[in-house]
């Protein structure tokens, strides 16, 4: 068993690297294929522009942005503030919402509508109602995050094990000890996938907001050079959006996978035994 | 039954207190270029449908947005379904596509819309590729998840019984997966919403999320708030459908659960 696990990873590592060549690959020939610079370009463009972006190159005559270590550090600015405080809000309220019944009523109404509808629409109003600047932008970042931190801490707490609330209250604790010794900790994988999964909503909303209402910013940078047909420097900061959304939301995985083993073991022992 | 009856009224309530809210806001800010209330986004929603340009606009839009979100969506399930089933059966397509999916799905949505630009220009085209784009990784991640956690002792009960590949992937593999592949159409619907909206909000000339961008620029901002109504109607109602599709389809599983319960 052991060693068929070890394997596989040498295996997994060998196969993931063909998949990656092949997909370079199929970029160039797609590039080559198209035969337009300016819809597609091939690998070796995108990353000289990035190489250039990160030292803080632009292409000539492009006005009217920041410089690119000044669009990043604004970006990221944005995604962290309206992060924290969408964790700020909405761990609370999840929290509240899964042990009382009647704010769960009064609230539960409002989260599943706002839900299934996209809280990006409101951008366009939001711009004249609050201004374009950076604290719009947080708040827009604020209000598309946090109903997913919302939900899934709901969801966390509401779902914790009978076993284990029930032998807090045998053993008599208090409603303080009982949130923080058993709740706090039983659901804090899924407020901390709630976290992960926003973070991700937040990259999202942060560039979008750039891209409708500021203009700065990576998302406002890659509009721009989207605007002048620049096409290797777009895809250049298409890239490290994606890049900031790939580390968000992917490395985050391992580390739960990690911390979370005792949460996992039931589909973990289910997966070996397949 | 006491509960049922708190929840239906629940929602009229909340409804009348977020009006009320809403339109304190208004008569604060008293300013119709940088908020309306709710009375006139009323009046202009009302007329989106008695003034003849106004509706044919809106009746255009409707058309683009909606065709574009289920266009998006069933291609993404069209391709999405069968390549998780393929990655649940056979290793060497996990391991192949496994990492790629993750990564794809990892991209925020925004990022795809310069792409599709460039491509197929601002069209509704550009929406469909950008709606497929952000909902088949979610499909696929579902799809694959069911896939690989049917439990071994069907399968293996099949294949104790001679049953053919084809046999076991149509009369064991895709009924055991059935749940996971409503629930993958359940969020899947709620991305490509998104995904076409935002697409038109940044093209501003196509369909309702053009519109409404468009409005809101000519400082039109009743018409804009009535058109982001139109807008969260489509998307509640499409996400609903989807809901009651799902729970329909795989009623015996719903039971089940509810017995547990």
């Amino acid at each position: 068993m052991k060693s068929s696990r070890a394997m596989s990873f040498s295996v997994r590592l060998g196969i993931f690297c063909a998949s990656l060549g092949l997909f370079f690959v199929l970029w160039e020939v797609a590039a080559l294929s198209a035969g337009n610079s300016l819809i597609l370009v091939g690998p070796i463009p995108v990353l000289q522009a990035l190489i250039g972006l990160l030292q803080n190159h632009l292409p000539h005559g492009i006005l009217g942005i920041q410089g690119a270590d000044a669009a990043i550090l604004q970006t990221l600015a944005t995604i962290v503030f309206g992060f924290v405080l969408a964790c700020i809000v909405g761990i609370p309220v999840g929290l509240i919402m899964g042990r009382w019944k009647t704010a769960e009523v009064l609230i539960d109404p409002w989260i599943s509508a706002t839900y299934s509808i996209p809280v990006v629409i409101l951008i366009p109003m939001l711009y004249f109602a609050i201004g374009a600047d950076f604290y719009a932008e947080v708040f827009v970042t604020f209000l598309v995050t946090v109903f997913t931190i919302i939900v899934n801490t709901h969801h966390g707490v509401k779902y914790v094990s009978n076993a284990l609330a029930e032998v807090g209250k045998s053993y008599g604790a208090s409603e303080s000890q009982f949130v923080t010794k058993i709740i706090l900790p039983a659901s804090m994988p899924d407020i901390i996938s709630g976290m992960r999964i926003g973070m991700g909503r937040a990259i999202l909303a942060a560039v979008l907001a750039e891209v409708l209402m500021s203009g700065n910013g990576l998302g406002g940078m890659m509009i721009t050079f989207q605007d002048v047909l620049n096409t290797p420097y777009m895809m250049a900061v298409v890239f490290l959006i994606a890049l900031m959304g790939i580390a968000v939301l992917q490395l985050p995985k391992i580390l739960e996978r990690r911390l979370f083993r005792w949460k996992e073991t039931e589909s973990f022992s289910r997966e070996i035994r397949r | 039954m006491k509960a049922s009856y708190a929840k239906y009224s629940i929602l009229p309530g909340t409804l009348i207190i977020f009006v009320a809210v809403w339109w304190a806001m208004a008569v604060a800010v008293n300013n119709s270029r940088e908020m309306v209330g709710p009375l006139q986004t009323g009046r202009a929603f009302v007329s989106l449908f008695t003034d003849p340009p106004l509706t044919r606009l809106l009746a255009a839009g409707l058309q683009v947005t909606i065709t574009s979100i289920l266009l998006g969506f069933a291609l993404a399930v069209v391709v999405g379904v069968p390549i998780g089933v393929l990655m649940g059966r056979y290793l060497i397509a996990d391991l192949f596509c496994d990492p790629w999916v993750n990564i794809w799905y990892s991209i925020p949505a925004i990022a795809f819309v310069p792409l599709a630009m460039n491509w197929t220009g601002v069209s509704a085209t550009s929406s469909v590729i950008i709606a497929f784009l952000i909902t088949v990784f979610t499909v696929i991640i579902n799809v694959y998840g069911g896939v690989k956690n049917i439990s071994g002792s069907l399968v293996d009960c099949g294949a104790a019984y001679g049953a053919s590949q084809t046999q076991i992937l149509t009369k064991i593999i895709i009924p055991a997966t059935l749940p996971s592949i409503m629930v993958s159409l359940r969020l899947g619907i709620s991305r490509a919403i998104e995904g076409v909206i935002i697409a038109e909000m940044v093209f501003t000339v196509v369909g309702i999320g053009g519109l409404m961008d468009d409005a809101a620029d000519n400082l039109q901002l009743a018409l804009s708030g009535a058109l982001i109504i139109v807008l969260a109607v489509i998307s509640l109602a499409l996400a609903e459908l989807m809901k009651y599709i799902t729970r329909r389809a795989v009623a015996w599983k719903e039971s089940q659960a509810m017995i547990r319960e």
